[in-house]
């Protein structure tokens, strides 16, 4: 590379290799960059692509996982749409968004704003509490939740203390609050991330700011609105795409905590996905299930990112 | 400048390489070699595998349950291991369901397991005779003269054609332990409190439930009359079948999970059976937090003393012994009009020996040890398991509660009462059941529907079966 580099700016520059220089524009790469992307694209395509490519092949199979699976074209997608099971999985999976992004956000927005506006004792400390969430297996936490929600478990006996106790019931057996106790086990676990995401970037927002909102007479509220909120918003904007993936794609609470009970309350298209690869034998229709899964999500996180980039430019 | 091209070409090349070794993986799912293993043949070798050499034997078992044939399958492996010292049997045991889940794909590799059990039925075994994974074993079924252990209809459940799709018919896959029969667990303290009888129980559906109706009245409200456990939906396949016994027979409920023509769910007998399953839930018979409590919690709790029943497999007679002692008794759910006692049972997991062991003849020996040796049926019934040969020795004098469970198991068994397990009947049954039951107990769900359901689900699959 060095001998290369010196013959583009030395004295003996040919006029051959500036009409080649001149064709990339100035600080584009050369194409020998190919080569230093390479093993990480190699890695890449040998266990994202290679497995996305593999899956897409098998959705048009109909294949038991064993013995020699036949061609189907598009039946197992056909069979998708129309599937009930798959509709009420995704409709699921739209209010786990609530759940597991929207509070998340939210949560951690309103204690960045706590804890960066005034200096609180042993900050390490609770910002490191707060995001041990994060850190601990999912079937850890699906089974300490398990014990909260139970019937005579912390959370009804709290209830029943503080005078609720019409509220109290079995959580995860309930079939209208199966499905927003999963969601609150996922807002548990990803609102320390947003949190720590949104304190790194508010820690980067300039102190004179703050200085000038205080005289020009802005109140908490004022300031969070008008300082910290737009300097986070790249922040907020990878803390949605990141819960919302984590939303679409969740699998080990459900699996240790409702088995997608009770009926099929807290069936989401993971879940269903597992059901119909390894339970049911249809490895094919799970395949077309887990494509239409990432294509979900894969739409998803492009609108965040799109309407983030459109409010930019204005 | 050469060496710049050349170097510009190879780093071109080399990403489109990968790019094309990431996507290319073509080619039919399933059609590369090495899914199926082979059949012995030739006469059985029955002794003298000490002179094979070193052996290593890899045994895959569920059968851990509180602790249920745990300690059983421990002690008789090591026992085996002493009459043949050369042979090193590894017992591996995971939950029912990260075995049965995950068996086929490990059989199918080629390192799973020599001798592993499945479950009866179209989601598992129908899948391991198709694909080729386990040997029959009607050659040690003769040798060893199994063939007086289970009577031909319980035969059946081991039963397959080699296509995996005629159940009940064909050779024979699988042998298996115990004996299995959903019992009704009595807390005869309790009863006797509320001014019951426990030596003179119901002997007809209709007493029973009527009964069931009068604990409701008596006890306090908060105390469930059946502590269940739902959250997994096998606790509801358990208990319906004892309901549904008293009113659909176990013959017709037998063909149906083997798909013998022209079966149905959706009669009008079934539907009453839902019907007065569905009363039991809005009677308040459970504890309210049935569908978030596991099945083998109930049990726990009702061991410590919650319901005055509990509606569980045999298998679980010890757990319940150990906490409720001498206040433990067992009944069966009493027949309905046809007299017949029948209810959800069979046999323990199948036993299967896998097609790519090297050892199948030294497997039917272990097989063989562990189902027929006197020392294997002692130590299951000091486990208050019920050995599954017809042949069995009795259960040892002196512990009434063990001869009570035998005897239940025998009183379904002797009337040709055993109805399976109604999730066989296809590979999604057991989720269509589950949040069916859920659905139905809840009120969400009439008995029609939820016969329809399930009569659907069972006529998509049976279409398959044509193919």
């Amino acid at each position: 590379m060095a001998t290369e580099t010196a013959a583009q700016v030395g004295p003996e520059t040919t006029a051959r290799d500036r009409a080649r220089a001149r064709k990339r524009a100035p600080g584009e790469p050369r194409n020998v960059a190919w080569l230093y992307i390479l093993p990480g694209l190699l890695f890449y395509g040998l266990f994202t692509l290679a497995p996305l490519a593999h899956t897409v092949e098998l959705s048009f199979f109909d294949w038991d996982g064993l013995t020699v699976g036949h061609y189907i074209g598009l039946a197992n997608y056909r069979e998708a749409v129309s599937d009930p099971l798959v509709r009420d999985s995704f409709k699921h999976s739209a209010e786990l968004i609530v759940f597991y992004a929207l509070l998340p956000v939210a949560l951690g927005l309103l204690l960045t704003a706590i804890l960066t506006r005034h200096p609180v004792r042993g900050f390490t400390f609770y910002r490191t509490a707060l995001f041990l969430p994060q850190m601990i297996a999912g079937v850890v936490v699906a089974q300490a939740w398990v014990w909260i929600y139970a019937a005579n478990g912390p959370l009804n006996a709290f209830l029943r203390d503080i005078g609720l106790g019409s509220l109290a019931r079995p959580w995860l057996g309930d079939f209208t609050w199966a499905l927003p106790a999963v969601g609150g086990i996922g807002t548990w676990v990803t609102y320390g991330l947003c949190m720590v995401l949104f304190i790194a970037g508010a820690q980067s927002i300039p102190h004179s700011l703050y200085d000038a909102a205080r005289v020009d007479g802005a109140g908490a509220v004022r300031e969070f609105f008008a300082v910290t909120l737009p300097a986070l918003r790249n922040q907020v904007v990878v803390a949605f795409v990141l819960t919302t993936i984590n939303a679409l794609r969740s699998f080990d609470v459900i699996y240790n905590a409702t088995s997608g009970g009770p009926g099929t309350t807290t069936y989401v298209p993971s879940y269903y996905m597992y059901r119909n690869a390894f339970v049911f034998n249809r490895v094919g229709y799970a395949a077309a299930i887990a494509v239409i899964l990432t294509a979900a999500i894969f739409t998803l996180a492009g609108i965040v990112l799109y309407v983030s980039s459109r409010g930019e430019e204005r | 400048m050469k060496r710049h091209l050349a170097l510009r070409h190879l780093a071109i090349a080399a990403a489109v390489v990968s790019m094309i070794a990431a996507a290319g993986c073509g080619g039919t799912p399933g059609s590369s070699p090495g899914s199926g293993g082979s059949t012995p043949t030739g006469a059985v070798q029955k002794t003298g595998f000490d002179k094979l050499g070193p052996v290593h034997l890899l045994i895959w078992s569920y059968d851990n349950q509180d602790p249920g044939l745990e300690p059983v399958l421990k002690q008789l492996s090591a026992n085996f291991e002493k009459q043949y010292p050369n042979v090193k049997i590894d017992m591996v045991f995971k939950d029912f369901n990260s075995l049965v889940n995950v068996v086929p794909r490990a059989l199918a590799s080629g390192s799973g397991p020599d001798i592993t059990e499945g479950n009866q039925g179209y989601q598992t075994d129908a899948q391991l005779v198709k694909a080729k994974l386990i040997v029959p074993l009607d050659r040690y079924i003769s040798a060893y003269g199994w063939e007086k252990w289970y009577s031909p209809s319980t035969w059946s459940m081991f039963r397959w054609t080699d296509d995996g799709k005629t159940f009940g018919k064909g050779p024979t896959w699988g042998v298996a332990q115990t004996g299995q029969n959903i019992n009704v667990y009595v807390n005869t303290q309790k009863l006797k409190q509320l001014g019951f009888d426990p030596s003179n129980m119901p002997q007809t559906f209709d007493e029973f439930n009527t009964m069931l109706g009068q604990i409701r009245a008596k006890l306090p409200k908060n105390e469930p009359v059946i502590e269940f456990g739902n959250n997994e939906g096998y606790g509801t396949i358990h208990m319906f079948g004892g309901i549904q016994a008293a009113f659909f027979s176990p013959q017709d409920e037998r063909n149906w999970i083997q798909h013998v023509p022209g079966s149905t769910w959706d009669t009008p007998d079934n539907i009453k059976a839902l019907e007065t399953y569905q009363s039991w839930a809005k009677n308040g018979y459970f504890n309210s937090d049935y569908n978030a409590l596991k099945y083998d919690q109930s049990a726990a709790e009702f061991a410590k003393g919650n319901g005055v029943f509990w509606m569980g497999g045999d298998w679980d007679a010890s757990i319940v012994k150990s906490g409720l002692g001498d206040n433990a008794a067992v009944i069966n759910i009493p027949p309905g009009s046809s007299g017949t006692w029948a209810g959800v049972g069979g046999l323990s997991g199948p036993w299967h020996i896998s097609s790519k062991t090297k050892y199948p003849d030294l497997a039917a020996a272990w097989l063989n040890y562990i189902i027929a040796s006197p020392e294997a049926q002692k130590l299951m019934y000091a486990q208050q398991q019920i050995p599954s040969p017809s042949d069995a020795a009795a259960p040892p004098a002196g512990d009434p509660y063990l001869g009570q469970v035998t005897d239940a198991f025998r009183q379904v068994a002797d009337d040709d009462g055993l109805m399976l397990y109604t999730d066989w009947a296809s590979p999604t049954m057991y989720d269509t059941l589950a949040s069916n039951f859920q659905d139905l107990l809840a009120g969400r769900i009439s008995a029609q529907d939820m016969a329809k359901n399930v009569q659907d689900d069972w006529d998509k699959f049976d279409q398959t079966l044509k193919q």
